[in-house]
């Protein structure tokens, strides 16, 4: 049999995904959540993880809502509820694959230039997630994740929310608690931290990259599973007041010891010192087709940083001599965190498209530690900072757009721009980063979705860019020519699927 | 033969006894009301008013779901237990109605029925574009000819009332209206006699009709109306 010539093989796979794209219908989706409530996809998410107005409802009265009759439904004297279970646990997979391109080879982190590493990078699975979602009792959801992590190739706890809520009988207020393990986690708008738009998880610079550096960004983004774990408390007034305030505690995933030490800062490159309060605001209102929400939060965090430290105290006890410069908990040095930030969001749910508009500013305010800074700096090791007082502000705006939640796209600019600090960040010592996404996505089914995503760099200062020969990750190389930003240029073709 | 028959004979006793069985069961249980279920108020403030209007009022925010205050209680009732058995198959059934309709009782049903019947309803109000409105009336009032569209007067009522299991439109949302006369137009909403009504409008008609139907206020004419 003749081998089929390039032509006719191109042909073919063009022929074979039109033909996917041709029959494809929308289907039910069939994650927890809408097995739970009956509901489609598309009552929720107008394109997942962001949320309709139904979907930030259904999240703020703690994920209860339900239409399955209950297998076991035992009550007492007073016809209250003591047991209320499903014959169907909300169980589902989350899996994302991704296929990135560098426009550039990356240096070879083990070996000098001329070395280089593969400028493609395979990730199948990105990320595996196991979740149980939905209601615990009729006032009580729960999201509990368990993630494969194709980048960390391990697997550990991810996202947690546990929420008990309530609320009057007219909804003109709904009130709970959150226990939740990732700070924005609990958000509904998508507006800040970590769940914002875009959310693809790529190995692209913005969201890791190569030697899993990654850009620059407030502490607001980074207090995730692992390392935190906190309580909160919300009211959601008249469908359009929002406020709530929670506090967060160092919950460390993986040290050695049951409590925060120097190995366990150490593993998750510092820890939160006692509370960490955030308070956050958001006034939504909706008419029509449309939804939109202006909204502010802040964060305070006191921050036990994982550097090489001897206090002074130490110094005393056993001297600078063989001891390795390792920062402890206490008593350790602190840096003080606060993060102010605004954010929107405008949302059109048309009949046939969607539109959004969101995005946020976040005003970061380090307050470096004395014993950290050079003018000041007592420790036996070096300096960290050059600065008493960094600041940091990112800007990130998205705009999309979706057709019958079939075909879509959106554009993202993200600029962060900060205090140059040398110490801190090498070279000049600019935290400065910019970068857009360019993003397609095909979504056959509404539980299946296809992204092609470009991500391009004008600014990656510093430290953050791999390329950069004085970088940490590639000691090595002892020259690697004309570094650029856009080294860090990337295709990403990647799979997102919920079932 | 004789073992045939009797073999018959035997599945036939069998099928018998299983029938009186099941007859008798049917008959003997009785399913009492569950006092952990919710009644109507309870079904409004949990699941209705997060798509129907967000303080059980049964008026909607957004145009995809329909304002449900002072609809006619029987149509709510006869829509509710379609979606329930899936009798309704439109794209919006299937994606939110279907399931949340799916465990109700027919008692829940009769009480949700009443309750949005119930509630303060939406009148018109003056349209912004007159001569639109003007040629949706004469399709409202008289239909069209060639090619025939039945006027809507007919069943749903000079303003738009509507009666029993004929829909109130006066006060509705133009943009679900509109939607939901795509869906007849293209036989994706169940209806024969709707499907048959529109099955010659475009969508300029519907625009028109739509556009006439959202100026509606007032009462039905009695016979004793001057």
């Amino acid at each position: 049999m003749r081998p089929l010539r390039p032509g006719v093989v191109a042909a073919l796979w063009v022929l074979g995904v039109t033909m996917l794209m041709l029959t494809a219908q929308p289907a039910r989706a069939v994650p927890p959540f809408a097995r739970q409530t009956g509901l489609a996809c598309e009552a929720c998410h107008t394109m997942p993880p962001e949320l309709t107005p139904f979907g930030r409802r259904f999240k703020l009265n703690g994920y209860t809502l339900t239409t399955r009759p209950p297998l076991v439904n035992d009550i007492d004297d007073h016809k209250r509820n003591t047991v209320w279970l499903t014959d169907l646990p909300g169980v589902a997979v989350l899996a994302q694959m991704n296929y990135s391109h560098y426009d550039r080879a990356p240096p070879d982190t083990g070996a000098p230039y001329p070395a280089h590493a593969q400028s493609d990078t395979f990730q199948f699975p990105d990320q595996f997630s196991l979740v149980y979602a939905g209601a615990v009792s009729d006032k009580v959801g729960a999201w509990l994740q368990l993630t494969y992590n194709g980048q960390a190739g391990s697997i550990g706890v991810d996202n947690i929310d546990i929420r008990y809520t309530d609320h009057t009988s007219d909804n003109k207020w709904v009130w709970g608690i959150t226990a939740n393990n990732y700070l924005t986690f609990q958000d509904v708008w998508n507006g800040i931290g970590s769940y914002t738009i875009p959310n693809f998880n790529t190995v692209s610079l913005s969201t890791g990259g190569v030697g899993g550096t990654g850009t620059s960004g407030p502490i607001l983004n980074a207090l995730g599973p692992g390392v935190v774990a906190g309580l909160g408390a919300y009211v959601f007034y008249n469908d359009s007041l929002y406020f709530e305030l929670s506090e967060y505690h160092s919950a460390v995933a993986g040290g050695s010891s049951p409590t925060v030490d120097s190995v366990s800062l150490a593993a998750n490159g510092g820890a939160v010192d006692r509370f960490a309060p955030f308070a956050r605001f958001a006034y939504e209102r909706d008419w029509g087709y449309h939804s939109a929400q202006i909204g502010a939060s802040v964060l305070y965090v006191n921050w036990i940083p994982s550097v090489g430290y001897i206090s002074a105290q130490q110094q005393a006890a056993s001297g600078t001599s063989g001891v390795t410069p390792t920062q402890t908990y206490n008593p350790g040095v602190i840096n003080r965190y606060t993060d102010v930030s605004l954010d929107w969001q405008y949302q059109y749910n048309g009949q046939h498209d969607i539109f959004g508009f969101l995005g946020h500013v976040t005003h970061e305010r380090q307050q470096n530690s004395d014993q950290l800074v050079a003018a000041t700096f007592t420790g036996a090791s070096s300096a960290i900072y050059s600065n008493p007082t960094d600041t940091l502000t990112q800007f990130l705006v998205t705009g999309e757009y979706f057709r019958d939640r079939r075909y879509g796209g959106l554009v993202s600019f993200t600029r962060t721009t900060g205090t140059s600090d040398p110490l801190a960040n090498g070279g000049d010592g600019s935290p400065a980063n910019q970068y857009e996404t360019f993003e397609l996505d095909y979504v056959p089914w509404l539980n299946v979705r296809f992204i092609l995503q470009y991500d391009a760099y004008q600014v990656v200062a510093n430290n953050q860019n791999p390329f950069n020969l004085s970088h940490a990750n590639f000691p090595t190389s002892p020259g690697f020519p004309n570094v650029k930003a856009s080294d860090n240029n990337t295709w990403v073709l990647g799979l997102w699927m919920d079932f | 033969m004789k073992r045939l028959t009797t073999h018959s004979l035997t599945v036939a006793a069998i099928a018998l006894a299983c029938t009186v069985v099941g007859t008798v069961r049917a008959a003997d249980i009785f399913l009492p009301p569950d006092p952990g279920a919710r009644n109507a108020r309870e079904l409004v403030s949990f699941a209705c008013s997060k798509c129907h209007g967000p303080t059980g009022n049964g008026i909607s925010i957004s145009p995809l779901f329909p304002i449900l205050a002072g609809q006619n209680q029987v149509y709510i009732d006869t829509e509710l237990k379609l979606l329930r058995q899936h009798g309704r198959s439109d794209p919006h059934a299937r994606g939110f109605m279907w399931g949340i309709s799916h465990a109700l009782t027919d008692e829940q049903i009769a009480g949700l029925a009443e309750y949005f019947a119930k509630q303060p309803a939406v009148t018109g109000r003056p349209s912004k574009n007159p001569a639109l409105a003007a040629k949706g009336k004469e399709i409202y009032e008289n239909g069209v000819a060639s090619p025939k569209i039945v006027k809507c007067a007919q069943c749903h009522g000079e303003v738009g009332a509507g009666t029993n299991n004929v829909p109130r439109l006066q006060g509705q949302h133009p943009g679900y209206l509109a939607l939901q006369l795509h869906y007849y137009h293209d036989k994706l909403r169940e209806n024969v006699l709707m499907q048959r009504n529109v099955n010659n409008i475009n969508d300029d008609q519907i625009a028109a009709v739509v556009e006439y139907i959202s100026t509606l206020t007032g009462d039905e004419p009695t016979d004793d109306s001057p």
